[in-house]
């Protein structure tokens, strides 16, 4: 996986310089589709998957990684050589990919499940991300996204070490426990998939 | 003592039903989410409603896609494009050699600086990895820059704005909170430094560091209070004539969709100074909640109501002489636009003039045309009088800054 990062990097560097938006929009998402997967369906550990996501979501995440206020080495880098117009171009073509299943998910738990919804209830995410946890514009689609992926950034708000604009997440997971995290990204990943999507 | 404020305040939105989870079909158990998990502006959000403030886009708009010609002013006005690719401008100030001074908020986190070279404009980042840096003056030299926590001060500053000095702090008596915690601060023709606290949340019971506005001196001391029971001014400015204090405050959410209105305020120097917050809005219509037992007569009136949820932000009086004689002594009033509302309201530049007795004698629309489809190509935040008697208009939203200017024709 670090390999396959790394070389996106030269790959993302060289598709900015070449202005990503003239190209067709499968090729301009080719560097992405190296780690995050065909169609924005991530293979790999702790890699989200950008399907369905919401190209006001995916632009300010690349802005915070370019500004070096979202910490991840290699994003970061990619972030940094690109222009506005980049930005533009790059979140347009996430913002256009279909919401699709996940890659091969964990085997669903229904005790997990059963846990995770009480915390999601409990905790209002519904509020902020959707009903069906499909999110929309700056707020993230969460329904169908990697399980582990899920784990590792509810841990990032929880411990202060990503913050978005202010700390609405960090406050948001402020009642929960490091330890409920795992089933919150368990039900979370399953949603609308492999467990039917509440509905609002 | 703010803890025990947002306990009551969820134990209130329980007792009233309001829930903002979709509910999933789950009960929900015993205990209750503290107030923190939900952001503060749902607080008091009725279920099913949709209805958030505006994202901020973290990109400019480009200066060629700016709707300058979708802008609407009385005859013989123009509006151009003063300066563009200014990620999240908010307040503007002048210096005296003529650098324009930019803040920003939640997005940029910057300050800047913006000079006029032969005609173009250059803009320097003076100051950044602040956090929510919406406070800015000018004065005698120096930029103060003012966060929810804390008012620092960068001396000498037109003449380093390659090498800003080290900021020196003067102030840390702001309680911080990132809710209406953003500011608007300007210096009094008291010399004095006058500065707004606002309440930590759409509507709740404040304790007496919340809700007003204080001056201080320029090195801290001093602390006073100005006004009271205001829920969040991010506007004001002081009567050239006779140096009284006049500022905007933002009208509470989820009430209606028309109601309560914004206001504009005028501080008598005789006259009662509590504005009202949290038990009457608009000076005329008791909290449904915290009003009881109230008589909104008891507090100070406004000067205007300014309109529903339109998010009344900086303003100016004018002096100069550019434009006709009509507007010398009448405010500027910039109206950021509306979240709280289904159709989008405000987002221009609005004009009052004083009467003479105190209060407003009319308002006129001035500078409009940026909401088009229910969305918005731009969201003015201050204005500021150059020295030619020009307008500037700073545009969060896109990135901007107008110039509006009199041309007669």
């Amino acid at each position: 996986m670090t390999w396959s990062r790394g070389a996106t990097v030269a790959a993302a560097a060289l598709l900015a310089a070449a202005g990503a938006h003239a190209q067709p929009a499968t090729d301009r998402f080719a560097p992405c589709a190296s780690c995050h997967g065909e169609g924005g369906v991530s293979p790999n550990f702790e890699t989200p998957s950008l399907a369905g996501q919401h190209s006001f979501y995916a632009i300010t995440q690349l802005f915070l990684f370019r500004a070096g206020r979202r910490a991840d080495e290699q994003m970061t880098k990619e972030a940094k050589a690109m222009s506005d117009d980049d930005l533009r171009a790059f979140s347009d073509i996430i913002g256009q990919l279909p919401p699709a299943a996940p890659f091969r998910p964990d085997p669903v738990d229904p005790a997990r499940m059963t846990r995770g919804a009480a915390l999601a209830a409990k905790h209002r995410c519904a509020s902020c991300h959707g009903g069906d946890y499909s999110g929309e514009k700056q707020v993230p689609r969460l329904a169908g996204q990697r399980e582990d992926y899920l784990g590792k950034a509810l841990a990032e708000f929880k411990t202060g070490t990503r913050i978005g604009y202010t700390q609405a997440m960090n406050e948001a997971l402020a009642g929960l426990a490091p330890s409920e995290l795992p089933d919150l990204a368990h039900y979370l990943a399953h949603l609308g998939v492999v467990a039917p999507a509440p509905t609002r | 003592m703010l803890t025990t404020l947002r306990r009551a305040s969820w134990l209130r939105a329980a007792t009233l039903g309001i829930g903002l989870a979709g509910g999933a079909g789950l009960a929900l158990a015993a205990d209750p989410p503290k107030e923190e998990e939900v952001p503060f502006w749902a607080i008091g959000m009725p279920k099913g409603n949709t209805l958030a403030p505006v994202p901020s886009f973290p990109i400019p708009t480009p200066v060629d896609k700016l709707p300058v010609g979708k802008l609407k002013l009385p005859p013989g006005f123009k509006v151009e494009v003063w300066a563009g690719n200014i990620l999240d401008a908010r307040g503007l100030r002048l210096g005296d050699q003529g650098t324009v001074f930019v803040s920003s908020l939640f997005v940029a986190g910057k300050i800047y600086a913006v000079t006029d070279k032969g005609g173009k404009r250059e803009v320097k980042t003076i100051a950044e990895k602040l956090f929510l840096p919406n406070g800015i003056e000018y004065y005698k030299g120096a930029l103060y820059v003012a966060t929810p926590k804390e008012i620092t001060r960068y001396d000498n500053i037109e003449a380093n704005l390659d090498h800003p000095p080290a900021p020196v702090l003067i102030y840390d008596k702001l309680t911080g909170e990132v809710p209406h915690g953003w500011k608007y601060i300007r210096v009094g023709p008291d010399g004095k430094l006058y500065v707004p606290v606002g309440a930590p949340c759409n509507i709740c019971a404040i304790d007496d560091r919340h809700a007003q506005i204080r001056r201080i001196n320029l090195d801290g001391t001093g602390e006073e209070m100005v006004a009271l029971g205001v829920r969040n001014s991010v506007g004001f400015d002081f009567d050239p004539k006779t140096g009284d204090l006049w500022f905007t405050n933002n009208g509470r959410d989820w009430l209606s969709e028309d109601f309560p209105n914004d206001t504009l305020n005028h501080v008598s120097k005789s006259g009662n100074k509590h504005f009202g917050y949290p038990f009457c809005h608009q000076g005329n219509f008791a909290d449904p909640e915290y009003g009881w037992g109230k008589n909104c007569a008891d507090y100070a009136q406004p000067a205007q109501l300014m309109g529903a949820h339109v998010a009344t932000l900086g303003m100016r009086f004018y002096t100069g002489t550019m434009f006709p004689a009509k507007y010398r002594g009448a405010m500027f009033i910039a109206r950021h636009g509306s979240w709280n509302k289904s159709q989008k309201v405000g987002a221009d530049v609005v004009v009052a003039w004083p009467d003479d007795k105190g209060g407003v004698a009319k308002v006129e629309p001035f500078l409009s045309g940026f909401i088009e489809n229910n969305e918005y190509l731009g969201r003015p935040v201050d204005v500021m009088q150059m020295k030619d008697g020009s307008l500037l208009i700073s545009d969060d939203h896109a990135g901007a800054i107008y110039r509006v200017s009199y041309t007669g024709s």
